[in-house]
């Protein structure tokens, strides 16, 4: 039960963004993609979200080729948090948090929905926004709301043995420090829940600290992946970001400035 | 949040404001349709009616005048305000209506086609009443199909660059409509000039047959598409992710529109500003959720057009203002207010 990418490339109009990249996302682990400025860092959360189709390679849900899967097939094994989207009228945040509902999966559970939102509402703490418009909120609070739409459509029936995983595109853009910790001791509970994680991040210390393993991206290579302490070493991550850095080995610190 | 579980409600269920402004819609819709009955050049007593003690004059106006021509404003008010509302969801753009973007005059150039070179093949009666509506739809469709074929990929920023492309369909189809008008005769022009300005004169229950059909299939085709228009307003890219099959409910869209609208252009000429008004009143009333916004809109467009109708029937008695006259004149000042409001920032 995993959802693996197996020499994947991506080309849009004749570019090579993503060339012979593979991973493995396993259930209850935390994957890291970090890397410079396109370096193919969202196109790969693009191509296993299953928003575009790779030119070369495959990808498979639980052991079944993406391709073959409906959207809503999709939509009940992984959720995604991309970088914010506008939303053109006025919806209220529960809104926005209840369209991460699938509907259809899990028809006869419709009752608990309310106890889902509930509980999604507290972890993340925006009850205070529930009845105010999706645009009337800041960039950050925005964030917070997308999360936990995000979380709502991992949401499974009690005793549930289906696999689920959560796929972030820069999920602490934008959030104050108090949120960031907050978003992130959620992603590790996730992740001690069985969830399969894979977020991009630019921050390398997040990525060193919570991650149990840290992918390379760099010029839509798979440059190095493996757990932190093998993968972020000075010499590596000073060719691939172009400045000098160093290493500090306990805790685990990156230092760039 | 008062109740002891709101969220619970809230997967299905319209909130207790949308309720009401339904509740009050259909309230409003019966009311006007009942005035309307009621009232124009000839008087009837609907109590007389009820009590069975009205004269044949009356009854036979009631049937055969009032009631079609009522049920038509009403019909054709709920599926341009229905398509309205659904093609702002669809397209994502708050100034989608179906007569500006140029919907309404695809239909219209149909419709034209088939009364000018229809008669020129002398196509039968019958078989013409059937085919004006086949033929606006198409039009209808064929219209919508370019707009999505042009501002794929525009998506929010494309509010404005849609009118645009409306403009210069609408362009396109007075070309159209005015060659043919050049080559119609004297009774096709009268027919023709009837577009123009839209109105419901005339209607038989024969003629209303087939556009009932036609509306009533648009409107159930759409009613399923709620969910998926709430999700579409993240993003087709967003909507996909949560599970939103985004070719079907496009096509879904994109024909129930063009039925609706095409068989109300072939039935009562161009209305302009009822689809671009009645949804965005609607959310004014209750709220943006597609599962409020469609009913709502079909409701109050039906309400807002058999009421303009009775004003175009009444206002200057016994003679008869264009339907399209008295939306355009309710319509192109909202207009003006929609653009002034979202120029600011």
């Amino acid at each position: 039960m995993t959802i693996s990418a197996a020499s994947v490339a991506v080309e849009i109009d004749g570019r090579c963004l993503l060339n012979d990249v593979s991973l493995c996302i396993e259930p209850g682990q935390i994957i890291a993609v970090v890397g410079p400025n396109g370096a193919g860092k969202s196109t790969l959360i693009a191509a296993i979200a299953g928003d575009i189709t790779p030119a070369e390679g495959i990808i498979r849900y639980d052991g079944i080729d993406l391709q073959a899967l409906s959207s809503l097939d999709r939509a009940a094994i992984r959720s995604v948090m991309a970088q914010s989207q506008s939303v053109v009228y006025d919806f209220s945040v529960l809104d926005i948090i209840a369209m991460g509902w699938v509907r259809g999966r899990y028809a006869e559970s419709a009752r608990q929905f309310g106890a889902a939102v509930s509980a999604i509402v507290e972890e993340c703490a925006i009850a205070e926004l529930l009845e105010r418009t999706f645009n009337s909120l800041s960039g950050g609070e925005q964030r917070r709301v997308h999360f936990a739409r995000a979380l709502l459509q991992l949401w499974r029936p009690r005793g549930s043995r289906n696999s689920a995983y959560l796929l972030l595109d820069e999920p602490t853009a934008n959030l104050d420090l108090a949120h960031e910790v907050r978003l992130l001791k959620k992603l590790t509970a996730l992740a001690a829940e069985g969830i399969g994680i894979l977020l991009v991040v630019h921050d390398l210390n997040i990525a060193a600290k919570f991650a149990d393993k840290i992918a390379i991206l760099h010029g839509g290579r798979m440059a190095c992946i493996g757990p932190p302490k093998d993968v972020l070493t000075a010499e590596r991550l000073t060719k691939v970001f172009e400045i000098p850095i160093s290493i500090d080995p306990n805790p685990l610190t990156i230092k760039y400035y | 949040m008062t109740t002891s579980n709101p969220q619970a409600a809230h997967l299905n269920a319209l909130t207790t404001r949308q309720t009401r402004a339904l509740f009050g819609l259909i309230v409003t819709t019966l009311v006007a349709a009942a005035v309307a009955c009621a009232s124009g050049s000839f008087e009837i007593s609907l109590w007389a009616l009820l009590e069975g003690n009205a004269s044949v004059l009356e009854q036979s106006v009631f049937n055969q005048i009032r009631v079609p021509r009522v049920l038509l404003s009403g019909l054709v008010g709920a599926s341009l305000g229905l398509s309205g509302a659904a093609l702002q969801g669809l397209f994502r753009n708050p100034l989608a209506d179906p007569g500006l973007i140029g919907v309404s005059a695809g239909a219209a150039l149909g419709a034209a086609l088939i009364i000018v070179l229809g008669s020129k093949f002398a196509v039968g009666a019958t078989l013409g009443a059937f085919l004006l509506p086949v033929a606006a739809i198409c039009g209808a469709a064929l219209v919508i199909l370019l707009l999505y074929i042009m501002t794929r990929g525009f998506g929010y920023q494309g509010v404005t660059y849609m009118l645009l492309v409306g403009i210069a369909v609408n362009a396109l189809a007075s070309v159209g409509i005015g060659v043919l008008t050049y080559i119609s005769n004297d009774a096709e022009l009268r027919s023709l000039t009837f577009w123009s300005m839209g109105s419901f004169g005339g209607v038989t229950w024969s003629l209303l047959l087939p556009a009932l059909l036609a509306i009533t299939v648009a409107l159930v085709t759409m009613a399923p598409a709620a969910r998926a228009l709430d999700l579409l307003q993240l993003g087709e890219v967003e909507a996909s992710r949560l599970g939103v099959n985004i070719v079907g409910l496009r096509y879904r869209v994109i024909f129930s529109a063009a039925a609706a609208v095409g068989a109300s252009v072939s039935l009562s000429g161009m209305i302009g500003f009822v689809g671009l008004i009645v949804p965005h009143l609607v959310r004014i009333i209750g709220g943006v959720n597609h599962r409020y916004l469609l009913p709502g809109s079909a409701l109050a467009g039906a309400s807002l057009l058999i009421s303009a109708d009775l004003l175009a029937r009444t206002l200057i008695q016994p003679a008869e203002l264009p339907v399209g006259l008295i939306t355009s004149a309710v319509g192109s000042p909202f207009f003006l207010w929609l653009i002034f409001r979202m120029q600011k920032p």
